[in-house]
């Protein structure tokens, strides 16, 4: 666990853009994903489902 | 509410309590010679409190097998019950601290009444004390009903509702005698801290018990919000509280961190508890009672899901933007900057998606004030976190740091966000829990939500003058290249906003206590159905409404 | 890709593993190289630590939420360098666990408050501001005069900050109480020793107005006259810049 200054600086400026960059791209591709909009037009009106009671 | 407890649950509560009771006696035979000792006593009494309400119904018999097939609730009904005492604590104590910024001689000479000792106990009541128990009512609500699952056991929520609140009375009367690690929104010392650690270890296994139990394929959005609210919160408390204790025997603990490390912990913590305590976790609320009560889907749910990962990711950069020009290297500066400027895109979307949902229910919005509420919330979100990135930037930041107009901003958000979508969802969930078709009055409904938008306005408004003022106040040179005006200049200038505040805050407060009351009137209305043997409703809220309710 | 999001789902697990893994990035990667900075940043090697009468007047400007409206950090503009002083730099908070670099500017910024007014003025100004600066809206602090000194555990303090990394010495340890009492007691016999452990820059004076017993008052007023004095190193900065 040697790490000097300059290492962990040059580390933390260049990665955090790839880390946004590639979350971005894996977030749009699950929330756009075709097959994916059906499980989420089940869950958007889930909530309004008869709610009274534990499902079984 | 004690017997609704299995016996066992019952017995489990008395030990535990009696435990808890055993670390107070010794807190307050080892802090005998310090602070921590009158704090062993006020565990001890309160422990002492909980056992006796356990055991006066200890022998009831064992509560109907049926209770399996439904809800449990009481925890939620107590939570809302305790987010409106600490509401109408931690609001007095904001308007007697915003008049001592006026009329400086409201402490009577007091060491407990100064605005230092005060100030704390303002911010964690409204934002631990009443915020946190709404996020806890309303979060063990959602859970099950987006699982389909009952909570997986009737103590484990008690525990963490009333650990909760021991926390939070430690916290307060702490700050009454002097006790604070002086680190802002984590001021209490290292023994509340570490009890908090507990209670929310528990807070995390309920939720993760009640999901891994859920009859829905798909996890709903509001609890991803949740979620994120509990675990980030529990990383942020952990690592900003690391701290080496003077003595077994002392309340005094030193931070593990010192200057420029501590500093940056600190606002990494400061501005994500913003991030995850104030806006993930009330997030979690909009997402799930604002569509209900419109009686509408949410509008994009993919929206909803990009936003917060956009949130997760983005915010715990953002923290350095506190610390514009200082002794901070300016690299992490910069890239707090540029963090807090992206994050108004996740922001929007939130806050855009909230409003879209209303679309086609205007007229709704115009009869119902408990919707009102939350889209003047949504509105307010959306206005913060604009102003928020603005101010992220480094030459707005060296105008408005250290002036009202921070304090104005954190307001805008707190009032106008966090306490109206709060105030709007527990609008939704009373008659809900109590088994109303609705609330005592609506009448006060609207009047609270009049109150409640003039006063954050006015407090706004006074504050973004005041600020503004006093950054261009302390900078402006006179001809001869000198500093125009002294410190107590720029004080004298902001006296009449100071007292413009007040009055802000007096509505609000007002609001706050007319809430209480319609919220305490139904509970009494529910009793009386109750005795009079009447039949109640299940599900009101969204059904329910009536134009002109 | 959308299959893997769809377990990582189904699990809740691993949903909590997600949201920690995301949300962690952005704190490790800001605060991590903040603790090699030593190797950059400038040094201060005559820095002295504060005596133990000065750490139990931080405490007291801690206990009574001194820091909600008083900065202890002047940033690189124009204008602070101008009322208050050479901006601050890192290595001048190196002790001070917990930093007090505050967010709120009600009353004006103390980095370099010490010596900047007299004990006399302090001491009025803490019993009843407004007697001193007539528009002021600070409280009143006069209990800290009545209010004596515990110093029976000073050591103690001066042991837990040893341990976060504050350089005190056994030496120093072992007679914080007596260094305590002769620090604002010049007469006695215990006030050459804290010039002999803590530097003859230190100040040696009845703070509070009177000797003998030690008050709260002494304690918070050392503190105060020794904000920005620990070390020269902001001189020195300002001084080679120009």
């Amino acid at each position: 666990m040697t790490f000097d200054h300059q290492t962990l600086v040059a580390f933390s400026k260049s990665w955090g853009l790839f880390y946004l960059i590639a979350l971005a791209a894996v977030v749009l591709v699950y929330a756009l994903w075709p097959s994916n909009r059906k499980r989420f037009d089940r869950a958007k009106n889930s909530i309004f489902n008869k709610d009274d009671r534990p499902g079984d | 509410m004690v017997s609704g407890l299995t016996v066992s649950e019952r017995r489990l509560a008395l030990v535990i309590a009696g435990l808890i009771a055993v670390c107070g006696l010794a807190m307050a035979i080892v802090g005998r010679n310090d602070l921590i000792g009158a704090h062993g006593f006020i565990v001890l009494a309160f422990s002492l409190g909980v056992i006796a309400l356990v055991a006066t119904r200890y022998l009831d018999p064992e509560p109907p097998e049926d209770r399996l097939s439904q809800y449990y609730d009481d925890p939620t009904k107590a939570g809302i019950v305790l987010a409106m005492i600490w509401a109408v604590i931690g609001m007095f104590f904001g308007v007697w601290v915003a008049a001592l910024l006026a009329w400086p001689d409201l402490t009577f000479d007091a060491a407990w009444a100064s605005f230092g000792r005060l100030r704390p106990v303002h911010t964690s009541g409204v934002i631990f004390g009443f915020g946190g128990n709404a996020l806890i009512a309303t979060s063990l609500h959602v859970l099950q009903r987006t699982s389909r699952a009952r909570l997986p056991d009737q103590f484990s929520p008690w525990f963490v509702l009333i650990g909760y609140n021991l926390f939070c009375v430690l916290a307060a009367s702490g700050y009454f005698m002097g006790v604070t690690q002086s680190k802002e929104y984590a001021e209490p010392e290292w023994y509340a801290d570490l009890w908090l650690v507990i209670v929310w270890v528990v807070y995390f296994l309920i939720y993760i018990r009640t999901l891994q139990r859920r009859k829905e394929p798909h996890i709903y959005v509001a609890n991803w919000y949740y979620m994120a609210f509990i675990l980030v919160v529990a990383i942020l408390h952990i690592v900003n509280n690391l701290a080496v204790p003077v003595s077994l025997g002392h309340a005094k603990s030193y931070s593990l961190f010192s200057g420029v490390q501590d500093a940056m912990t600190q606002w990494w913590y400061g501005h994500n508890a913003v991030a995850f305590f104030l806006t993930a976790g009330f997030l979690g609320m909009m997402y799930y009672y604002l569509p209900k009560r419109a009686g509408r889907p949410i509008f994009s749910y993919r929206l909803s899901i990009i936003s917060f990962w956009g949130i997760t990711f983005m915010y715990m950069w953002a923290g350095s933007h506190h610390l514009h020009y200082t002794a901070l290297p300016q690299w992490v500066q910069t890239l707090g900057m540029t963090f807090s400027i992206v994050l108004l895109v996740p922001s929007w979307a939130s806050a855009g998606n909230a409003l879209a949902t209303l679309n086609g229910a205007w007229h709704k919005v115009r009869d119902d004030a408990t919707l009102r509420f939350m889209m003047v919330a949504a509105v307010f979100y959306g206005l913060s976190t604009f102003e928020g990135s603005f101010m992220a930037i480094r030459a707005v930041n060296s105008l408005s740091h250290y002036t009202d107009w921070t304090i104005g901003h954190v307001h805008a958000g707190a009032l106008g966000w966090v306490a109206m979508i709060t105030f709007g969802s527990l609008y939704a969930l009373v008659p809900w829990m109590w088994k109303q078709e609705r609330i005592y009055s609506p009448a006060l409904v609207e009047v609270h939500f009049w109150l409640a938008l003039i006063g954050t306005i006015i407090y706004v408004f006074a504050m973004w003058n005041s600020g503004i003022i006093q950054g261009l106040m302390w900078r402006t040179y006179n001809d001869s290249g000198t500093l125009a005006y002294s410190f107590i200049d720029s004080l004298v200038a902001m006296r009449p906003y100071y007292i413009a505040r007040t009055v802000g805050g007096l509505f609000f407060f007002a609001g706050a206590v007319v809430a209480s009351y319609n919220i305490w009137m139904t509970i009494r209305m529910s009793r009386r159905a109750e005795a009079a043997g009447r039949d109640t409703v299940d599900v009101p809220a969204s059904a329910a409404l009536v134009p002109g309710e | 890709m959308p299959n893997f999001h769809r377990k990582l789902e189904r699990s809740a697990i691993g949903f909590v593993l997600a949201i920690v893994g995301v949300s962690a990035i952005g704190g490790f990667v800001e605060i991590a190289p903040l603790f090699t900075i030593h190797e950059t940043v400038e040094q201060a090697p005559d820095m002295r630590v504060y005596t133990p009468l000065e750490v139990a007047g931080r405490n007291i400007y801690i206990r009574e939420g001194c820091y909600a409206c008083h900065s202890q950090m002047i940033r690189t503009l124009r204008d602070e360098v101008e009322r208050y002083g050479p901006f601050s730099l890192a290595v001048e908070s190196q002790y001070d666990h917990p930093m007090l670099w505050g967010s709120k500017r009600t009353g004006p910024d103390l980095a370099r408050v010490g010596g900047k007014y007299s004990d006399a003025w302090q001491v009025a100004h803490l019993i009843n501001p407004r007697d001193v600066v007539p528009q002021s809206v600070m409280p009143r602090y006069a209990w800290l005069k009545r209010n004596g000194l515990k110093t029976d555990d000073l050591g103690l303090h001066l042991a837990a900050q040893r341990r976060v990394g504050v350089p005190y010495t056994d030496d120093m340890i072992a007679n914080a109480g007596a260094d305590a009492y002769g620090q604002a007691n010049p007469d006695s016999p215990y006030a050459s020793g804290v010039t002999a452990r803590y530097g003859e820059a230190t100040n040696v004076r009845a703070f509070d107005g009177s000797a003998g017993r030690l008050t709260e008052m002494d304690a918070l007023v050392a503190y105060l006259q020794v904000l920005g004095r620990l070390t020269d190193a902001a001189q020195k900065t300002a001084a080679a810049q120009e």
